[in-house]
Parts: structure tokens; C-alpha cells; sequence
């Protein structure tokens, strides 16, 4: 069965050594290192956003880069990303933000968009500061409202870089268990790529498998 | 005697290139607008919307102010002279040509390029500066359908808008002018009627058009050509002013 992420023969960074790595359904993976590691460029790669210089990013089999430009718009609806600095717009309040792409990429009614959203708003617990723009909202407030719109249209897949970077353990260990979507018999219900630098302990703890590019340009799987 | 000119030769290729970059972005700007969904279409036009209340609506006093400043100098002071060398027909031939059809167009999108141009390239490059449009892309949402169409329409709709409201302050304010310096109100209905004719007309109607699409993409433009450093935002802000004035100046100039 394909993996929903699958990394081939991938130019990462400075490395030699290509980066290969499939990430299994249900699965939460994370893959940690330096700055100049290239990790930070995975979910670009993912998305199709970056073309790299060698290998290939597939998402459900297909290699978004690849598609005609509506498709490939298209296509990434169906994957939840968390950029890095939350990439919020500014000029829109947190619940805005949230609704952004349901209102542009959905055919629900605007009633409809609304009750979703108080939804998504108050099961990350950002509800209170909705109506906050992203400079008036701290950092968690903002993560949590980027985690409801990077979730907004229930994606099977969900990539987040340096998701945690700033938060409390507690905030860090909810949200992630709000991505996951809830249980199923083989893990969580969504599938999810971290990249970051390093990961609290208690997510850590909760995570199937945890990856590390080291120097020497190796992918090294942590102990659990 | 060869390194001048290879310079030059650089120089008018880079503009050459950039103007054709910029007929390519405002072309697939406007080739983003059929591909849109009926919901995005809806929130396109609530951007859209908005653009034209900032553009066009919270600009209406600084062209009134304008335009009547200058409607009511130039006609106090043609009628003066004009009435001494008895040649006050040509009043009309003033209003019309010089006003409406010359000065209107080119200040009204002076004011747009001025007052809404930087800060739409500085919105967007800020949005780039801010990884939104990144963003933006990896939610499926086209940016040229987000950010760019909607202040495109926006910005041409406010042209004309803004355009219609000049000429009517500009032609009121130039009959308050005649009657202040002992004119008949009617002889300046009268000769600035007979003056206008068709050509004036669309004349006006087609330099709207053209200087409405520069103040609507060049600003874009260089607003999303920003790469990733704060300190591009201001530089961007800047090429897109000029641009756009030196745009607003030879397109008047060009329709003649």
C-alpha cells in the first residue's frame, strides 16, 4: 500500500547521502536536525511549493510539483500544512484566517463555513480571541488558530514544521492530540510529518517514530 | 567606446524585460478570473470590495479638493484673460480638452498610484516578506485570484469612479469660477457643451482604462516580486511608484 508521504532519492540540503523515508498511514513522524540540515524544506518539497534539486516528494502517490497549476491548487487541499511562523494573514482576524480556505475552496454554504469554524476555534481552545488579529494574539493563540486552519479541511495528511517551538508542554501535548484527530485500531486517525530542530519530551513520548539528520547527513531513528 | 553602449544596451534590455515580465503577470492575473469557483468568487469580490472603499471611496474628498482647486484657478483665470483678448468661447475648449480629457485622467491616477499603489505593493510585499503567500499556496488558494485580481478590478473600477467624480467637481468648480469673475452661468454651460464632442469622450474613457490597469497591476507586481528580506519592502514600494507614474505619464501621453 502507497504511503500517504514517501521521500525518494531526495538532494537535501548540503547532503550526499539522498533522503529516502515513507511515512506510514496513521503514523506521527517526526524528522529533527540543524538548521542547514535541509529539513526545514521538506514540507515545500511535499507540497510541490519547491522543486528539489534531485528525488522526488509524493503525497498519496502523486508528486504535487508535477500537476497542472489548478490541479496541483486543488490537490493541496486535501493535505493540512503548518508552515513555519504560521504564515497567518495579517490582515484578517484569527477566525477569518481559520475560514480563509473554506470559503475559498469549499461549496458550503457561508452558515455552514461559520458553525465549522466556532467548532475548529473552540476545540483548539482559541475561541475567546477569535476576533484578534494575528499581531494582537500571542504566540499559542496564533499556533493554535494556524493548527485549526491548517486542519480546516479535515486532511488525511497533515505536515507541520516547528510546531511546537514556543509552546508549553501542555499546549504542546494538545494540539498535537487535536491533529491527530483521535484514535483509530492502527494509530491516529491522520497521518503527520514534524520537521523542527527538537521536540518537547512529552511529544516525543507520543510519537511513533522520531528521526534525526545528523551531520554526516545520515538518518538516524531515535530510541523511543 | 564599445562599454557605453553594451551598458546601455544592458540597461534598455533589463527594462524591456522587465515590462515584458509585467504584461505576463497582468495576463495571467486576469486569466485567473474564469478558473475561479463560485466561492472563491465570493470572497474575491468581498477583497474586492474592499479595495474599491479604500481606492475609491476614502479617496472622494482629496479629489474633490483637487480637482475643484484646480478647475476654479484655471477658468478664474482664463476667463480674465481670455475676456480681454474676447476669445471667452475658448473656455470651453479649456474645460473640456485640458481638464477633462488631459489633466483628469492623470491626476486622478496619480492619486490612486500615490495613495493606493504603495500601499498595495507594500501590503503585498509584506505578505510575501511574511511567508502569507507561501501559505496561501499550500492552503490551494492562488494568490493571483486572492491578492492580485481583486485590487486589479478594485483599482480599475476606482479609476473610473474616481474619474467621474473629477470631471463633475472639475466642470461645477469652473462654472462657480466663471460666475465669481462676472461670467453668465449659462454661456459656460453652453460653450463647455458645444466643445465636447464623441472623441473627447472615449478619448477620456480609454486613458481610465489604461492608466486604471497600471494602477492596478504594476503595484502587485512589485509587491509580490520581493523575495524575502524587510529591507526589499521599501525598495519595492518605491520602483512601483515611479513605475506607475512614469506608466500614468506616457500612456496619456501615448493617447492622443
Amino acid at each position: 500500500m502507497t504511503a500517504p508521504l514517501a521521500f525518494e532519492e531526495l538532494r537535501l540540503g548540503g547532503r550526499v547521502t539522498p533522503f529516502t523515508l515513507a511515512v506510514p498511514e496513521h503514523h506521527t513522524v517526526a524528522v529533527l536536525g540543524d538548521e542547514d540540515s535541509g529539513v526545514g524544506t521538506l514540507g515545500g518539497y511535499a507540497l510541490g511549493l519547491e522543486r528539489p534539486a534531485g528525488g522526488r516528494a509524493a503525497v498519496f502517490g502523486v508528486v504535487i510539483a508535477d500537476l497542472p497549476e489548478l490541479e496541483r491548487l486543488a490537490f493541496r487541499r486535501r493535505v493540512g500544512y503548518l508552515p513555519a511562523g504560521e504564515g497567518l494573514l495579517q490582515n484578517l482576524s484569527l477566525r477569518d484566517n481559520v475560514a480563509l480556505p473554506l470559503r475559498f475552496g469549499s461549496d458550503a454554504a457561508p452558515h455552514e463555513i461559520d458553525g465549522r469554524v466556532s467548532v475548529m476555534l473552540t476545540a483548539v481552545r482559541v475561541a475567546a480571541a477569535a476576533q484578534r488579529r494575528p499581531a494582537q494574539a500571542n504566540e499559542e493563540e496564533r499556533r493554535r488558530a494556524a493548527i485549526a486552519r491548517a486542519t480546516a479541511f479535515d486532511p488525511a495528511l497533515v505536515i507541520m514544521e516547528q510546531p511546537f517551538d514556543g509552546l508549553t508542554t501542555r499546549a504542546a501535548a494538545e494540539l498535537l492530540e487535536f491533529v491527530r484527530g483521535g484514535e483509530t485500531a492502527d494509530g491516529a486517525r491522520r497521518t503527520i510529518l514534524i520537521t523542527g530542530q527538537e521536540l518537547p519530551a512529552v511529544i516525543h513520548r507520543r510519537i511513533e517514530r522520531t528521526y534525526r539528520l545528523t551531520r554526516a547527513g545520515a538518518l538516524e531513528l531515535e530510541p523511543a | 567606446m564599445i562599454d557605453p553602449i553594451s551598458r546601455l544596451g544592458r540597461s534598455a534590455a533589463r527594462r524591456l524585460s522587465r515590462l515584458g515580465a509585467l504584461a505576463r503577470f497582468g495576463f495571467h492575473a486576469l486569466r485567473a478570473a474564469p478558473a475561479l469557483t463560485p466561492a472563491g468568487r465570493r470572497v474575491a469580490l468581498r477583497v474586492g470590495l474592499t479595495q474599491v472603499r479604500f481606492t475609491a471611496l476614502n479617496a472622494v474628498g482629496l479629489v474633490v479638493l483637487l480637482s475643484s482647486i484646480l478647475s476654479f484657478l484655471v477658468i478664474s483665470q482664463a476667463v480674465r484673460e481670455f475676456g480681454r483678448l474676447g476669445v471667452t468661447d475658448l473656455i470651453g475648449t479649456l474645460m473640456v480638452i485640458a481638464i477633462v480629457r488631459e489633466l483628469g485622467p492623470l491626476i486622478t491616477a496619480l492619486t490612486i498610484a500615490g495613495r493606493s499603489g504603495t500601499a498595495i505593493a507594500a501590503e503585498l510585499a509584506t505578505n510575501q516578506v511574511l511567508g502569507e503567500v507561501r501559505a496561501l499556496v499550500a492552503m490551494g488558494i492562488d494568490p493571483k485570484q486572492y491578492l492580485v485580481l481583486p485590487r486589479f478590478v478594485g483599482a480599475v473600477v476606482s479609476m473610473f469612479a474616481l474619474l467621474v467624480v473629477f470631471d463633475i467637481v472639475a466642470i461645477g468648480a469652473g462654472f462657480a469660477a466663471a460666475k465669481f469673475n462676472g461670467m453668465s452661468g449659462d454661456r459656460y454651460v453652453q460653450i463647455v457643451l458645444q466643445s465636447l464632442t464623441a472623441r473627447d469622450i472615449w478619448l477620456t474613457v480609454a486613458k481610465a482604462l489604461a492608466t486604471g490597469l497600471i494602477v492596478g497591476i504594476v503595484p502587485s507586481y512589485f509587491g509580490l516580486s520581493v523575495r524575502g528580506a524587510p529591507t526589499e519592502i521599501p525598495v519595492a514600494t518605491s520602483r512601483a511608484t515611479v513605475t506607475s507614474i512614469v506608466g500614468i505619464f506616457l500612456s496619456c501621453a501615448l493617447l492622443r
